[in-house]
């Protein structure tokens, strides 16, 4: 039987009749990262904040380990927040002892445990710095590890790449993926990338407008919206776009057809066996390709598939 | 003890962020200085007052020895000679001259006053004088007493009212020429009839000084009211930095923790006290610089590290209520300086304020000013420092503080952790 350590029940947050998060439920597995993903205002961190407990729902419950998030040890639960939460005047291990102190760690467990963090992190020679002087990536390691001094069963990371370089971005995959496999936590993490998540993912649920659409792992989150292949187009004259959709759209085996970025994104079963047809058409109408390319369903097509394309913020 | 590491985290990012430091210390250092600089005198206030003399004393015979005598030219003597009370500084600088040239003079505020003697001054002092030596018996004969007139004459004392050193040297000058009249005629008195009794005197009038206070000036009175605004500029130091940590979202990291209510407030504190207590020991230097006499040595020294301590815990107070309020630090500021200027006023900083009273306690007025624990503050810190009293002549004020302070802190940590220490709504 798999053990859940937090279980969100029928919750919602409304705002003055917007309703940030709707009906909320899903059951988070022991030792598994676990995946948000939603666009800009999608609910994820109101969702989040309502499952630490930092925010009172308007409706419904969290249960951690079965017990009412007011409740709970607070010790269970490190929260990596979205933006930079940090002492500026005070030193990477002056941070962390304090966060450490505030969790009631011992005196030489902290210590240890601080020289640890700064030590997987790549922040040991800034361990007498103040965060004021570090740079992008050391303060959002910083921010990381100020989440996980208390060695939290439980860790959320909201968004914990954001504006990484792609160096930083492989050091902090690595180190959640460490979290998970050497010290079995689970991780709740929301992000934007869809990469993040295909990669370190074990589930992913993807939300919008403060609803969950879908929930499973990578793999059958892409079989979803169909196996197969994606051919994106860009026609010399994008006027004639959407004629060409119309015409994709009728056509039998084409699982769907959007224009993404000017650019016509269609997906297929066997998209190359329908390329010929597809050609002859344009051929036919006189309309000249600029740029054709071929590649495997991503999560992100699953993504704006289930979401669209509309600007959010 | 979870409350330390918070006193030790505010202390570093206290003493790290130097432009802030340099605010909370420089601000009302300014203040200081330009009081001290205003109203302290720099150490002048013994500066002779420049005065005209205009003597119009035509003189009159002395009956008692027939000889000519002119009081005028005494008394215009007196002035030039009179010394500021254990000093070698003349009270007077004067400038004997016409009356058309003092009222140039005076136009031009090249002199703080001037005195003019009229003609029959002398005659008035030898009337004076006689009806003073008859009241004794003095100069009684079979035939009766010397008759004496009842003629008065007037000294005038002019001067530019709007100019605030003529209202000074006017009240000295008063005070000078009865000192003379007085003088003139007991010493006469003395040598006609040595053994005589002295005069009846129906009503006396003596001057004391409360000690230290000879030599008073404005800024002495004003120098603790600079340190109390100091010290309640506090308040909107400590409302920023609590915004601050709201804005940051590390009072939400810290309320993700073990960490109670408690642990922040009073955590808090500590480094905010010790900047109360910092505040005073280098306002209190400066005002030294800028002639302010401090009495009392260090136990009033001590005293008033104690008062500004709790007037500095009053603060953290009330900086709490302003950052329940205030969505940002740049908000709690402008709100904790709304707040706190007016305060001040309130507590007497700058200037005293008309009785307001709204009851009794313990035999003494309760003023509506007394509800400001700040107020006390004031009254407590000018007691020790420039009365130089000790801890039995303030505990009424310290008792005040104290009650005053309790109850805005636990009003401060009840409104903060309602609405920035729980989980939000």
């Amino acid at each position: 039987m798999e053990e859940y350590v937090i279980e969100a029940q029928n919750l919602s947050k409304d705002y003055s009749g917007f309703k940030a998060v709707d009906g909320l439920n899903l059951k988070i597995k022991k030792g598994e990262v676990f995946g948000f993903l939603g666009p800009n205002g999608a609910g994820k961190t109101t969702s989040i904040s309502m499952m630490v407990g930092l925010l009172r729902p308007s409706q419904g419950k969290v249960l951690i380990n079965g017990e009412n998030v007011e409740k709970v040890d607070k010790i269970v639960i490190g929260i990596c927040p979205q933006e930079l939460v940090l002492w500026e005047n005070l030193t990477c291990m002056e941070s962390l002892k304090l966060m450490g102190d505030m969790y009631e760690v011992p005196g030489e467990v902290l210590k240890k445990r601080a020289e640890k963090l700064l030590q997987d992190l790549f922040l040991m020679d800034k361990a007498d710095t103040v965060a004021s002087k570090l740079s992008g990536g050391m303060k959002r390691r910083l921010n990381l590890a100020l989440a996980l001094i208390h060695a939290p069963n439980i860790v959320v990371l909201d968004e914990p790449s954001e504006g990484l370089d792609p160096q930083s971005r492989r050091v902090l995959w690595n180190f959640i993926k460490s979290l998970r496999d050497n010290e079995g936590k689970t991780v709740i993490l929301t992000t934007h990338l869809m990469d993040e998540a295909d990669r370190l993912s074990d589930r992913i649920a993807i939300m919008d407008h403060g609803k969950l659409l879908l929930l499973d792992n990578p793999t059958n989150l892409k079989k979803e919206i169909g196996e197969g292949d994606v051919v994106e187009m860009k026609l010399n004259d994008p006027e004639k776009n959407n004629q060409i959709i119309k015409y994709l759209e009728n056509m039998h085996l084409i699982e769907s057809a959007h224009v993404i970025d000017n650019h016509i994104n269609i997906r297929a079963l066997n998209a190359v066996g329908l390329l010929p047809q597809i050609m002859r058409y344009l051929e036919d109408n006189n309309i000249s390709i600029a740029d054709l390319s071929i590649r495997q369903n991503t999560l992100e097509d699953v993504f704006i598939e289930l979401t669209g394309t509309g600007l959010r913020e | 003890m979870k409350f330390i590491s918070i006193a030790i985290k505010d202390f570093k990012e206290l003493i790290r962020d130097q432009r802030g430091l340099f605010m909370i210390l420089g601000f009302p250092l300014f203040f200081m200085l330009v009081f001290g600089f205003a109203f302290g005198g720099m150490g002048q206030e013994n500066e002779p007052h420049l005065l005209a003399v205009v003597n119009y004393d035509q003189g009159t015979n002395f009956p008692l020895t027939n000889e000519e005598i002119n009081f005028g030219n005494n008394f215009t003597e007196v002035l030039q000679d009179s010394k500021y009370e254990d000093s070698d500084v003349n009270l007077f600088n004067v400038t004997v001259t016409t009356e058309s040239e003092a009222d140039r003079l005076i136009k031009s505020r090249e002199v703080d006053a001037a005195i003019i003697i009229p003609e029959d001054f002398s005659q008035s002092m030898v009337q004076l004088i006689n009806s003073n030596l008859n009241q004794q018996n003095i100069l009684a004969t079979p035939e009766g007493t010397i008759p004496t007139s009842n003629n008065t004459t007037s000294v005038i004392i002019k001067g530019d009212t709007s100019f605030s050193n003529f209202g000074v040297s006017q009240a000295i000058l008063v005070g000078t020429l009865q000192q003379f009249q007085d003088q003139t005629v007991s010493t006469i008195s003395e040598t006609i009839s040595p053994s005589t009794a002295p005069s009846a005197e129906f009503i006396t009038t003596s001057i004391e000084s409360v000690p230290g206070t000879e030599s008073f000036s404005m800024f002495d009175f004003l120098a603790p009211g600079m340190m109390v605004f100091a010290i309640l500029l506090l308040a909107t130091t400590v409302a920023a930095a609590l915004s601050r940590e709201v804005e940051t979202g590390t009072l939400a990291r810290l309320k993700m923790s073990r960490m109670r209510s408690f642990d922040l407030l009073f955590g808090g504190l500590i480094p905010w006290s010790l900047v109360a207590a910092a505040q005073i020991l280098i306002l209190l230097a400066v005002a030294i610089l800028m002639s302010f006499k401090w009495q009392g040595g260090l136990n009033s020294l001590i005293l008033a590290i104690f008062i500004a301590v709790i007037g500095g815990i009053a603060s953290v107070a009330l900086g709490m209520i302003i950052a329940a309020f205030a969505k940002n630090d740049r908000q709690a500021a402008n709100l904790g300086t709304l707040v706190t200027v007016p305060v001040s006023f309130l507590s007497g900083a700058f200037f005293a304020l008309p009785p307001v009273v709204i009851g009794d306690f313990m035999g003494k007025p309760v003023q509506i000013y007394d509800l400001l624990p700040w107020t006390h503050t004031l009254n407590a810190l000018r007691a020790v420092l420039t009365f130089g009293e000790g801890l039995n002549e303030i505990m009424y004020s310290l008792g005040w503080m104290i009650v005053l302070t309790l109850i805005l802190f636990v009003i401060g940590v009840g409104i903060f952790s309602r609405t920035r220490l729980r989980a939000e709504n």
